[in-house]
């Protein structure tokens, strides 16, 4: 029982990590169309600029330069890279974000080096312990940040102005540019709220197991969460992300340990034949 | 087509034809002369920098197929490829066989698991297709890590031994060469001649608009899987001749960074043309030989700590930017820089182009 609890907070706090990851490539899809194969990597780079950033300015300058750092990251990428390609198909901008993972992936190796890192930042707190049971404070932390997260989306999406621009946006993007919605403008806030997200992810993920290369893999598992919550669908993202984090979880707990890098894919072939669109995710209807 | 003036068809058969002038003929004939007389030259470094480029070609022919033509975006075509090795060498270690009857096994087994992990076709396109073949890229190599240790060797590897032919023993590069060259240019060959006829107007069909497609009669769902198979089947033969240059294999030869690096390769030439597949391989080839050429310079000028990246780090960024900026600045890759090249030059003076 002890283990149980211990393998569930574990699958959790990996389902949270999820969850920031694909918040970040939903948010992305929901107003762009474009789908993000970088954001793990972002994830990561990230990880290791909050490093730096936290050894050269002290913990909370370093997370806000961090923050800060993502935005420009995303407001970079949509203003060089994304904004050329509008009007392209949008196969030319997904297979530009699977690129540009790979010349993030340089960058690392490049500025990092293969080394593992810690992260220099204490979560303020105890481990719990119930009984013979000991909780990592930082797992909860994790937890909680992902839920916050999640509900501060949810929130900005369907109670403010810009949250309601964003959305109109989403449905369709000449209907919305002929209404006067800035429209690029929408490109720009999402590219920059999906690199503020990688942040905050890259910051828990590094407390928890460490900065290194090892979270590629990790990570890209994500896209077995956005699909099978729903690409356009916030809740998606987290009951999605929480899902296979728990599978995840136990059955490296209780099956086999070497199935762990293996599972995400398994559930998106198996999601992606039962139920395309995802558990929340928006049927599309086509037509000639 | 395009052709120079006063060049007319006056027969169905010259409507047809691929190579259409004299010239065109000398300067085929003159290139399988130079790529024969190649290893007579050229020296083992370069040599092996040919084999390893006719590997790719081969590969990046298939992913075109299936890519370029069908509009199937692959990024689990390294795990394809895999398909093809294991069974090459699976077959030649455990069963004995002999390596040239592995070959077609290879590009048909790998052409089966094509085919299931193309199932999901029927209901997908687009993005969700391509994320399941990303779930084959890892669900494959899970399966040679994992599965039949007994067979698969994934801790030690499997070794491979090169072929013998008459005689002739392909242990040397040299004659490897010409197996990998001879198989490249076959398959060359016959992708070009394959996608010109109703299988690839119909993957075209399906590329440009399924729907579209289904109406006028052509069966989305079949010629999908065609597409696979055929994709796939290259891939295994890529495979099987990998598994043989290098003599061994193991499951972290096929990471998914090449599979996106064929992608790559076919963005760089331009989707779903062969000259631009075979332009792409080759310049991706040789900015991957430029960067182990410069790395080692460059590491010399840095601390001894930061040498090291330089290689790895440039390695990967090199190529993934040059993709980058194919995608923002020319879309339609090389093939299409080389045909506004040849429309100036035939039309010089005059500054109409393409």
């Amino acid at each position: 029982m002890a283990i149980f609890l211990q393998f569930i907070t574990g699958g959790l706090f990996f389902g949270g990590m999820y969850t920031l990851i694909a918040l970040g490539i939903v948010t992305i899809y929901k107003s762009t169309r474009v789908f993000n194969l970088a954001q793990g990597w972002m994830v990561t780079l990230g990880a290791f600029m909050l490093v730096s950033l936290v050894e050269m300015l002290g913990v909370v300058a370093g997370v806000i330069a961090g923050l800060a750092f993502g935005a420009l990251l995303g407001l970079g990428i949509d203003r060089l890279l994304m904004r050329p390609l509008i009007g392209q198909p949008l196969t030319t901008a997904f297979l530009l974000t699977i690129m540009l993972a790979y010349i993030f992936e340089g960058i690392n190796i490049l500025v990092w080096g293969s080394f593992s890192y810690e992260m220099p930042v204490k979560l303020p707190g105890e481990p719990i312990r119930l009984g013979a049971v000991v909780i990592s404070h930082s797992l909860l932390w994790g937890i909680g940040v992902a839920v916050l997260a999640f509900a501060a989306f949810s929130l900005f999406y369907w109670r403010t102005l810009m949250g309601r621009v964003m959305r109109a946006t989403a449905e369709d993007h000449q209907t919305a540019q002929s209404l006067g919605l800035p429209v690029k403008g929408v490109f720009s806030l999402s590219w920059m709220l999906a690199g503020m997200l990688s942040i905050v992810g890259g910051l828990f993920l590094g407390v928890v197991s460490g900065v290194n290369m090892l979270m590629y893999g990790a990570l890209l598992g994500a896209i077995a969460v956005v699909l099978l919550g729903g690409l356009d669908s916030i809740a998606g993202a987290i009951v999605g992300g929480m899902i296979l984090g728990l599978i995840q979880s136990l059955v490296v707990g209780y099956l086999n340990p070497s199935l762990a890098d293996v599972i995400p894919y398994i559930i998106l072939l198996v999601i992606l034949i039962i139920k395309p669109y995802g558990l929340f995710g928006l049927v599309r209807i086509e037509r000639l | 087509m395009d052709r120079p003036a006063g060049v007319f068809d006056i027969r169905y058969e010259q409507d047809m034809a691929v190579i259409r002038t004299g010239p065109q003929w000398i300067v085929l004939i003159g290139f399988l002369i130079f790529l024969a007389a190649l290893p007579v030259f050229a020296g083992s470094y370069f040599l092996s920098f040919m084999v390893l480029t006719g590997i790719a070609l081969i590969a990046v022919l298939g992913l075109n197929i299936l890519t370029g033509y069908a509009g199937q975006i692959s990024i689990g075509h390294q795990a394809f490829v895999a398909v093809g090795a294991y069974t090459t060498a699976v077959l030649m270690d455990s069963f004995h066989w002999n390596f040239w009857a592995t070959v077609p096994m290879a590009g048909i087994a790998a052409a089966g698991a094509g085919v299931l992990f193309g199932l999901p076709s029927f209901r997908l396109k687009m993005l969700y297709l391509t994320m399941s073949t990303l779930a084959a890229q890892f669900i494959i190599m899970a399966f040679f890590n994992h599965a039949f240790p007994d067979y698969f060797h994934a801790v030690s590897g499997i070794r491979v031994n090169r072929p013998e032919l008459g005689g002739i023993d392909f242990r040397e590069n040299e004659a490897f060469y010409y197996v990998v060259m001879g198989i490249a240019v076959l398959m060359t060959f016959f992708s070009r001649n394959l996608i010109r006829g109703r299988l690839g107007r119909a993957f075209v069909a399906i590329r440009d608009n399924d729907l579209a497609g289904e109406v006028i009669g052509i069966n989305v769902s079949r010629y999908k899987l065609y597409a696979f198979a055929i994709g796939c089947f290259y891939a295994g033969i890529a495979g099987s001749l990998h598994a043989s240059y290098y003599r061994m294999v193991n499951p972290p030869q096929f990471p998914i960074d090449v599979s996106i690096w064929y992608l790559g390769c076919l963005i760089v030439g331009g989707m779903g043309t062969t000259i631009g597949v075979v332009f792409g391989v080759l310049f991706l080839r040789i900015i991957r030989e430029l960067v182990v050429f410069i790395s080692p310079i460059l590491g010399s000028m840095v601390s001894p700590i930061d040498a090291p990246k330089i290689g790895p780090g440039l390695g990967l960024i090199s190529w993934a930017l040059v993709v980058v900026l194919f995608l923002i600045f020319e879309p339609r890759g090389l093939a299409h820089a080389w045909e506004v090249l040849k429309s100036r030059f035939r039309h010089w003076p005059f500054k109409y182009s393409l």
